[in-house]
C-alpha cells in the first residue's frame, strides 16, 4: 500500500502538471470531455501504480483507487514513454499492454502529444506583458533549437552507425532484404499450391505410367 | 448515589447528554481558525491522509456520498467535483459554526447545484435507509458520544455494497513514534492553539480525546458489530492515523 511520502510525491506532480495546464487552454478543454474516466498505468520498471483520472479539466494522479477503471496499461517506462510519442496503430512489439477502452488511451495520448504550454502568458503573470512576450519568445528560439539538434543528432547517429561502422544495415539495403523476402515468400507459395496440385491430380488420376 | 450514565471528554468523565454540548463549545471556539491549525498542526499532512480517504473511495459519476463531520468542507470539495452534476454529496456536521464555515468556503470555490448541508447528529441521521454509496467521517468519530449507535446509524443509511470510510488518529505502531508523539500533543499542540485560536483548552481537548479514542483493532471490530463486512484499516504516518473500510453486505 502506499505510503505518505508517495501521496506527497504524487500531490506535488499534480500541482505542478495543473499548474501547467492553466496556460494550455485546447487541452483543457479535452480534459473536460474525459472527465470521471479513470486510466490505469502499471509501470513494470521500475514498479509504479498510477491511477489518472482528467477531473474538471485537471489532471488527478492517484496511487491507489479502490474502484472501476476504464483502461489499464502495463509496460516499462521507456515503452511507455515511446507510446506518448507515436500514433498508435498497433501495440504488437510496443512492450504495452492495454485493457479496457482503447478509445480512452487514443485520445490521451492525443493529448499528451499536442500539449503546448503558453509560456507567455505564464510568464506574463509575473513579469507583465512586454518582458513576457520577449523571454516566451527566447524560450521558443531555445526548445526549437533543441529540437533541431535532437533530431540532427539522430540522423548523424544513424549514419555513422550505417555508413562509417556498417554495423547496421542501411533503408535502401533493408529494403532490398525486405523485397528478396518476399519474392522468396511468393515463390515458396507456389511451390506449395503447385505440390498441391499434383497431389490433386494423383488422387484424382493417378501418377502417370502407374497401373491404375 | 450519582448513577448518571458517563462517557469520556478527553481525560475527564462527564455525563452522556454532556458530552456533545461540551465538544460543541470546543468546535465554535476553533471553527474559524479549524484550518489554518489543521495544516500547523500536522504539518499539511492531513491533506495527504485526506487525499487517500478520496483515492479508498471509488467514488465515481452519479455518486450519493456522506460527509459526516464535514467540517470544512475538504472531503466534500472533492467529492463534489467526482460525483459531477448528477451525483449528490451532503456534508453533514452536528456543529453549526463549522458547517457554515464549510458552507461558505464551498460557495467560494464555485461548488453548487450538486451539494446539501444538514446539519445532523451521526447517531441519528436523518436519511432514509440505503441512501448513500459512500459515507465518510474523517476526525469526527471520537468526538460522537456512542460510537457504535452511530456506525449503526451509519450502517443503515448507507445502500447494499456502499461503503463506510473512517479517518481518524489512532495509535502509533512504534513506541520511539508514540513518546514523540504524546510530548507533541500534550506540550506543542495546546501552546499552539493558545498562539493561534488563543484557546489552549480546547487543543488539549483535541489530544486527549486521540488517546481516549480506539485503537485500530477496537474500532475494526466496532465496525464488524455494526454489521460491516470486508472491514480493514490501513495505517498512515506510523499509525497515528488509521483509516478504517467497512462494507454494507
Amino acid at each position: 500500500m502506499t505510503n505518505t511520502l508517495t501521496l506527497a510525491a504524487l500531490a506535488s506532480a499534480e500541482k505542478m502538471i495543473n499548474a501547467a495546464l492553466r496556460y494550455d487552454p485546447a487541452t483543457r478543454i479535452g480534459l473536460a470531455q474525459l472527465e470521471g474516466k479513470i486510466i490505469a498505468l502499471h509501470i513494470t520498471a521500475p514498479a509504479i501504480n498510477l491511477f489518472v483520472m482528467p477531473m474538471d479539466d485537471e489532471l488527478r494522479l492517484m496511487a491507489n483507487w479502490d474502484g472501476d477503471v476504464d483502461t489499464r496499461i502495463t509496460g516499462s517506462l521507456f515503452a511507455l514513454a515511446q507510446l506518448t510519442r507515436t500514433e498508435i496503430h498497433n501495440l504488437k512489439d510496443s512492450g504495452v499492454t492495454v485493457l479496457g477502452d482503447l478509445t480512452l488511451l487514443a485520445e490521451f495520448q492525443r493529448l499528451v502529444k499536442n500539449l503546448d504550454i503558453d509560456w507567455e502568458e505564464m510568464l506574463s503573470e509575473f513579469t507583465g506583458d512586454i518582458v513576457g512576450h520577449q523571454t516566451a519568445q527566447l524560450i521558443r528560439a531555445k526548445f526549437g533549437w533543441a529540437a533541431d539538434r535532437a533530431k540532427s543528432a539522430q540522423r548523424l547517429t544513424s549514419e555513422f552507425l550505417t555508413e562509417e561502422l556498417k554495423t547496421l544495415p542501411g533503408k535502401p539495403e533493408l529494403e532490398d532484404f525486405y523485397r528478396q523476402v518476399d519474392d522468396l515468400r511468393l515463390a515458396v507459395d507456389r511451390a506449395a499450391a503447385r505440390v498441391e496440385k499434383l497431389i490433386a491430380e494423383r488422387n484424382t488420376h493417378g501418377f502417370p505410367g502407374s497401373r491404375e | 448515589m450519582n448513577d448518571k450514565k458517563t462517557t469520556h471528554f478527553g481525560f475527564q468523565e462527564v455525563p452522556v447528554d454532556e458530552k456533545a454540548e461540551r465538544v460543541a463549545e470546543v468546535f465554535h471556539s476553533v471553527a474559524a481558525k479549524y484550518d489554518v491549525m489543521n495544516d500547523l498542526m500536522s504539518g499539511g499532512i492531513h491533506r495527504l491522509w485526506k487525499r487517500f480517504t478520496i483515492e479508498a473511495s471509488g467514488v465515481r459519476a452519479g455518486h450519493k456520498v456522506l460527509d459526516i463531520a464535514g467540517g470544512t468542507g475538504d472531503l466534500s470539495y472533492q467529492f463534489a467535483k467526482l460525483v459531477g452534476a448528477n451525483g449528490q454529496v451532503v456534508l453533514a456536521d452536528i456543529n453549526a459554526s463549522m458547517l457554515g464555515v464549510g458552507r461558505d468556503r464551498l460557495t467560494d470555490r464555485g461548488i453548487a447545484g450538486n451539494i446539501n448541508f444538514a446539519q445532523c447528529d451521526a447517531q441519528f441521521l436523518p436519511f432514509p435507509d440505503n441512501t448513500f454509496d459512500c459515507i465518510t467521517i474523517a476526525f469526527g468519530l471520537r468526538n460522537v458520544t456512542d460510537k457504535d449507535m452511530a456506525l449503526r446509524s451509519m450502517q443503515r443509511v448507507l445502500k447494499p455494497g456502499g461503503r463506510l470510510l473512517v479517518l481518524e488518529f489512532s495509535k502509533p505502531q512504534s513506541e520511539i513514534l508514540s513518546k514523540v508523539y504524546d510530548t507533541y500533543s500534550f506540550k506543542v499542540l495546546p501552546f499552539m492553539g493558545k498562539l493561534v485560536t488563543n484557546d489552549a483548552d480546547s487543543y488539549r481537548y483535541l489530544a486527549e480525546s486521540i488517546r481516549m479514542h480506539p485503537d485500530q483493532q477496537t474500532l475494526k471490530e466496532m465496525m464488524d458489530n455494526a454489521g460491516f463486512v470486508r472491514t480493514e484499516f490501513h495505517n498512515m504516518t506510523g499509525g497515528i492515523v488509521a483509516l478504517h473500510k467497512g462494507i454494507k453486505p
